[in-house]
């Protein structure tokens, strides 16, 4: 190593450790830009996940139906399962039209209670069925059964059944006319196997038509469908609240790159006497320029560095706070904090150099 | 000799104070910016989660069993209890009118077209109702944007109808053609797509409907797409047991039971509910966006407030020697705090001023390339954002004052310092 540069490392080493609190300064505004430049990112990434996901609170958002007059295959729900993974809700609903005492018709459903429970979380259920002769009777259908303490009788063409009363549900919509029943109770009683999956697929839109493909493929006969009036909503709302964030992390990040700026813009210009020293005594402009560089850089990448943990730490914060589910760190905006830190950095102290080439060292040494 | 100073200290320091200017303004800009959205997203977004469809549905108190399976029916859904269309336009009547977007009868009755039973509805498309003074169009056009038509919606007056896809399939109809629905003649105007039971029924003109299932006035439901308020553990409760003063609190805010509630007082025999998969679900939502934008609004505010404060630290400290020389001439401290605060107060209203202008048109720009509507400001918007700016602006400056005044006169003056 040459005199010279183990003279510039020196001088590296000082302008970091030993000039007081300026590089902290600047250390820190630059952290502190990291910061919210990295909270921001990890925001608008995590968004559309932490969206969707609260869009799966609207139940399904496919619908596997029979051919009509048909039920499904018998293993339906299973490979269903096996091909979509266990993240997917899948509840089966066999249908069939029973008598009450009096002789009123009304729809029986039977279907997978803990599934349903799962998956349809608007359901306001007074009591989910816990025995095998329980029953979930809608609101309006309530007055048609006619219950007594002990229960109440339905009748499929000629078979019977008594059920108990487990608790009331209410909807708003068609649920609130039919009776529910445990699938495998139902299936004992009618004989009739299910002939509709409602199933809830977590992810984005492609993931959502993925599924549909395989789906189709797998009950060739069914028809496949997508709850598009829930799809087109929850991608509406996606993507207008991607937009928002995205104006927002770049209003957000000129904001903090302003304050950086000033505060760098001027730490640099208040060593234009080490600056006029060095090259008095004979240092070109490009040993200048890179050592000012060099303290710029260093500085920007432990501030990145120290920015994207405070950062994450941040939006993860904000996520729990809100969403009640953390964001994770985003690895990917890990690379776009330190390019911009650096690139902040860069730009601030060479510009004010710039404009100290122009003045002769012997002016700004006189105090001019 | 204070205000001398004060003027000469703006004409002769222009590069300076255009540079800390600048840093209120923007700072400012975003701050007002990023609030006026926060604030409004949640509105904005409350009208996207509406395309979603009705979130309200009015029904007959005494309306026989619904026995349908998913696009089969056993009997019709109502036996002779209806709803009056006369009491539709009343809707916007109620005390939360201004939040109905839109809403839609549907009347139900079978008919027999090419020797099959096909099932009729009838409904508002694009209806021109009139409340009062008020002229307003409501329909499925405007309730469910999901409802796609190959072909154009049919006039709510004519014997226009659109057949649903499936029923279209199994008849073998296209748009154009003319089909007879229980030997009345109609033209279908297009093939409607919804991805619900509809796609195997005619949809109809209500008034079509109501002379096909002689039953003039009639609708057996009524779909409402209302702007709620997320629910909470005082809108579930029953008003009937509140205390006056709640009462008028809970039907003053507008929560889908309370619209529910002063529906049910214009239809004489009706119960009105909200839809709970569409009510309940918004409310989740909404409440974490607008929570997260308001959180983000704050970063922004402390982003904002941090360059502002940060900027006019630095314009003070570059002005150690006007300190100097100011207290060698007898200048006490709080004189020249004085000067320097007033310096910033002045700074922090103009550029105040012109960062609420420019936030204002940032925060339209935003509303208009998202939400292709215009971002409300709140008035109560431009006073906090100025306090906020001169609080931010004074406050930075107070530190960097301090520091300057500490500061030995002779070692600033000779230049050591």
């Amino acid at each position: 190593m040459s005199v010279r540069s183990s003279m510039f490392f020196h001088l590296l080493k000082r302008g970091l450790l030993g000039r007081g609190n300026r590089p902290l300064i600047a250390f820190i505004a630059l952290a502190v830009a990291s910061t919210m430049i990295t909270a921001m990112l990890n925001l608008y990434y995590g968004l559309e996940s932490k969206l969707s996901h609260d869009f799966r609170s609207y139940g399904a958002n496919i619908t596997v139906a029979a051919a009509e007059g048909q039920s499904l295959r018998a293993d339906a729900v299973s490979s269903v399962k096996s091909s979509l993974g266990s993240e997917a809700v899948v509840a089966p609903f066999a249908f069939a039209i029973a008598h009450t005492q009096s002789g009123a018709a009304l729809v029986v459903a039977g279907t997978d209670m803990s599934q349903v429970q799962n998956l349809n979380r608007w359901w306001l259920v007074s009591r989910w069925p816990a025995a095998d002769d329980e029953a979930l009777v809608g609101e309006k259908a309530q007055s048609h059964v006619g219950i007594s303490n002990d229960g109440f009788d339905l009748t499929y063409s000629d078979r019977k059944i008594h059920l108990k009363q487990a608790g009331t549900i209410k909807t708003g919509a068609d649920e609130e006319n039919r009776v529910y029943v445990p699938l495998h109770t139902f299936e004992a009683w009618t004989g009739i196997k299910p002939s509709l999956l409602e199933i809830s697929v977590p992810g984005s839109r492609s993931s959502v038509s993925a599924a549909i493909a395989s789906l189709q493929s797998k009950f060739p006969d069914a028809q496949v469908r997508p709850v598009r009036q829930l799809l087109e909503t929850e991608g509406a709302v996606i993507r207008r609240m991607r937009s928002v964030m995205f104006a927002s992390t770049l209003l957000i990040a000129l904001t903090v790159a302003l304050c950086v700026f000033s505060t760098l813009t001027s730490s640099v210009l208040e060593r234009r006497r080490d600056f006029a020293v060095m090259k008095a005594i004979g240092s070109s402009q490009g040993t200048v320029s890179a050592l000012f560089a060099g303290e710029a850089l260093t500085i920007a990448i432990f501030a990145a560095l120290c920015g994207y943990s405070l950062g994450s730490a941040l939006a993860a914060w904000i996520s729990q706070a809100n969403f009640h589910a953390m964001v994770p760190p985003q690895f990917r905006v890990l690379p776009l904090v330190i390019l911009a830190s650096v690139g902040l950095a860069f730009f601030a102290a060479l510009l004010p150099l710039a404009q100290l080439q122009r003045i002769e060292p012997a002016g700004i040494l006189k105090g001019e | 000799m204070f205000l001398r100073l004060l003027y000469q200290s703006f004409r002769r320091q222009r590069r300076r104070k255009l540079l800390a200017g600048i840093a209120v303004t923007l700072g400012v800009a975003v701050a007002t910016a990023m609030l006026a959205v926060g604030v409004d997203v949640g509105d904005k977004i409350n009208r996207e989660l509406r395309s979603y469809g009705a979130n309200i549905v009015v029904y007959p108190e005494d309306a026989a069993l619904d026995v349908r399976i998913g696009d089969q029916q056993v009997k019709p859904a109502s036996a002779g209890a209806y709803l009056k269309e006369s009491d539709l336009p009343s809707i916007k009547g109620i005390f939360w009118g201004h939040n109905i977007l839109a809403f839609a009868p549907m009347l139900e009755t079978q008919a027999q077209s090419q020797g099959r039973t096909i099932r009729v509805l009838g409904t508002y498309f694009d209806k021109q109702l009139h409340f009062g003074t008020d002229d307003f169009r409501t329909g499925v056009e405007k309730l469910y944007p999901h409802w796609k038509v190959d072909g154009k919606w049919p006039a709510d007056d004519s014997t226009e109808v659109v057949l649903g896809s499936r029923l279209a399939a199994q008849l073998r109809k296209h748009a154009g053609d003319s089909i007879e629905i229980s030997d009345r003649p109609a033209q279908v105007t297009g093939i409607l797509t919804t991805g619900g039971s509809e796609e195997t029924a005619v949809v109809a003109p209500l008034a079509l409907v109501q002379q096909l299932g002689n039953s003039p006035n009639a609708a057996d439901k009524i779909y409402l797409s209302a702007l709620t308020k997320p629910e909470d553990a005082f809108a579930r409760r029953n008003p009937d047991h509140m205390s006056p003063a709640d009462r008028d609190r809970w039907y003053c805010s507008p929560y889908a039971n309370s619209i529910a509630f002063q529906l049910g007082e214009i239809f004489p025999g009706a119960r009105a509910e909200q839809i709970r998969q569409a009510a309940q679900n918004e409310g989740t939502v909404l409440s974490h966006i607008s929570g997260m934008m308001l959180l983000i609004a704050l970063a922004a505010l402390i982003a904002a407030a941090l360059a502002v404060s940060a900027a006019m630290a630095t314009t003070i400290l570059e002005r150690r020697h006007e300190v100097g020389l100011m207290k060698s001439l007898g200048a006490t401290a709080s004189t020249i705090a004085s000067l320097f605060v007033t310096e910033a107060s002045l700074l922090a209203l103009g550029a105040g001023l012109l960062g609420f202008a420019l936030g204002v048109l940032i925060a339209q720009r935003i509303g208009k390339a998202v939400f292709q509507s215009a971002v409300e400001i709140t008035p109560v918007l431009l006073p906090i954002v100025i306090l906020l700016a001169l609080l931010v602006t004074i406050g930075g400056s107070f530190a960097a004052i301090r520091r300057a005044l500490k500061l030995d006169p002779v070692l600033v003056l000779r230049g050591d310092v």
